[in-house]
């Protein structure tokens, strides 16, 4: 695999967009031959059957694929994430966040209005919200140093939400990017995929990176340039270069995922 | 018979479908119009109604209380900012959007902006609050641009959405318009929206298609209007064939019937 790890990236704005001259010519055939092993796999585990709800796959299907529970999964710890993607959204504007904790709350709840995950916050104490201030704004700290300068001619585009529905609406594929860069009108590949995270690297970001790269590519039929993942808790970037093989890997990731939603239903 | 169609968005897909339009575009005539005008006449209202694209899709259900957020805000702001990319080069999307929210903040200030606008409702949100409305709206437009920007034949921003009164109806029909792309007599629409495409994306199409007919000073019918769904990567499209054009205007009719029923449901 194509991965590059470093401990403290001195900046993910340029690692995301790497020298323009290595940048191949844009993948626009792969897509149609992914969505033929798709739908082939979701028909041998499927067959005629039909599940009685959709079958959804999320990033967050493979990042626990073997695990019995998630920490991150707490729901402190999906607040922490909530607001810490917050800041990126912000930061990847260009604007200067002085207050991290309180900025992202001001636009979690500008953007909500009312959730139970919003209600957890106004009911912690005082001791709790501290400490949720403390982590929040720790993690932000580790972002905004890492993150440099995010160029407005890139195009950033925060929290962008796709789906795909394979096997005649039997599967749904739903996705998250935190933040991406880059247009597909290109002819070099040119779209780089950003994912944030407030806990330590592992496998399962790695089949989140590359599942990003999947979705994106059924999206637009134009394979992305490269997929990152950024943990705020270490200060650790993974970066990796999207090929065939990466998205051939990250489908049969995901009929493997859909197998195992099958056998569970 | 319907021509909806649904293809992938692909710069290739989306180009075939577009350039694959009729030339030669239907025409609604004064008698279409009157005949239209009568049947809103004949579903009598106590106010005056506005019926979109949107209301036809949810069978006539009103929303619940419109207010503003980023997502209801972006489409706005990122429409705006996409037409001042075009007419400005070298503006940056992030840019773009953030003179049209001090557009909106200026007319603010200078008291124009009528209580609920958008404008009004901008100028009471704090500093990080604005931030997340422009990162909304500019992930929006960028999103937007893209597609366009596969698109081969000249295109250009509507300056705003299609609106049509029906003569002594007390109706309004509102006909969104994101992009209008011109092939020499012809115009293809397209919109886009938030999503996967419902099951009645198809009328909610050829109600727009209907409208933007009807905002035609000689009745031109768009030779194509297509949906885009860039989240979920698809598009349905429907052509400005004298059926669709039928089809959306009986569904208008209906979303008025539907209408009022409610209000008289409301009533008793």
């Amino acid at each position: 695999m194509n991965r590059s790890s470093t401990a403290t990236p001195r900046n993910i704005a340029d690692a995301l967009r790497g020298e323009r001259e290595r940048r191949p010519p844009a993948d626009v055939s792969s897509a149609s031959g992914l969505r033929s092993i798709l739908e082939d796999g979701i028909y041998e585990i499927l067959g005629g059957a039909r599940p009685i709800s959709s079958l959804v796959i999320r990033a967050s299907s493979l990042r626990q694929m073997g695990t019995i529970s998630d920490i991150s999964l707490a729901p402190l710890s999906r607040v922490r994430g909530i607001l810490v993607n917050q800041v990126l959204r912000l930061l990847s504007i260009g604007a200067i966040v002085n207050d991290p904790f309180n900025d992202a709350l001001r636009a979690w709840r500008l953007e909500v209005r009312q959730s139970d995950l919003l209600d957890l916050v106004d009911h912690l104490d005082a001791d709790e919200r501290a400490r949720l201030e403390t982590d929040v704004t720790a993690h932000a700290v580790t972002l905004t140093r890492s993150l440099g300068s995010v160029r407005a001619s890139w195009r950033p585009r925060s929290t962008v939400r796709a789906s795909q529905y394979l096997g005649a609406g039997a599967v749904i594929l739903r996705d998250v990017i935190d933040l991406m860069v880059g247009t597909t009108s290109s002819e070099l590949a040119n779209v780089a995929l950003f994912d944030l995270t407030t806990s330590p690297l592992g496998e399962g970001a790695e089949r989140t990176m590359r599942y990003h790269a999947l979705v994106q590519t059924l999206r637009t039929s134009v394979v992305p340039l490269r997929t990152t993942c950024f943990s705020s808790a270490t200060g650790e970037m993974w970066s990796l270069d999207v090929d065939s093989e990466t998205l051939v890997r990250s489908a049969n990731e995901v009929l493997a995922a859909i197998d195992r939603l099958w056998r569970e239903q | 018979m319907t021509t909806l169609a649904h293809r992938r968005t692909s710069p290739l897909e989306l180009n075939a479908l577009i350039n694959s339009a009729p030339r030669t575009p239907v025409h609604l005539s004064d008698e279409h119009r009157r005949s239209l005008s009568a049947r809103f006449r004949a579903v009598a209202s106590d106010t005056h109604r506005r019926i979109d694209a949107w209301m036809v899709e949810q069978a006539g259900k009103t929303s619940p209380g419109f207010r503003w957020s980023p997502a209801t805000a972006r489409r706005v702001l990122a429409t705006g900012a996409l037409r001042r990319c075009g007419r400005v080069t070298h503006v940056s999307m992030i840019d773009a959007v953030t003179d049209e929210i001090a557009d909106q903040l200026a007319r603010a200030t200078s008291g124009f902006a009528r209580r609920g606008s958008l404008g009004d409702w901008l100028s009471g949100l704090c500093a990080s609050e604005i931030a997340l409305v422009t990162a909304e709206a500019a992930s929006w437009a960028a999103q937007n641009a893209e597609v366009a920007e596969w698109i081969t034949s000249p295109w250009q921003v509507p300056t705003s959405d299609a609106y049509y009164d029906v003569a002594r109806a007390r109706t309004t029909l509102r006909g969104r318009r994101d992009l209008a792309v011109t092939l020499d007599e012809a115009r293809v629409i397209l919109r886009f929206r938030a999503g996967s495409p419902g099951k009645s994306a198809g009328p909610g199409l050829r109600s727009d298609l209907t409208i933007e007919a009807l905002t035609h000073p000689e009745g031109l019918a768009p030779a194509r209007i297509i949906g885009v769904w860039p989240e979920a990567g698809v598009c349905l499209s429907v052509e400005g064939t004298m059926d669709d054009l039928r089809s959306g205007a009986r569904d208008l009719v209906r979303t008025a019937v539907v209408l009022r029923r409610l209000e008289g449901a409301r009533a008793a």
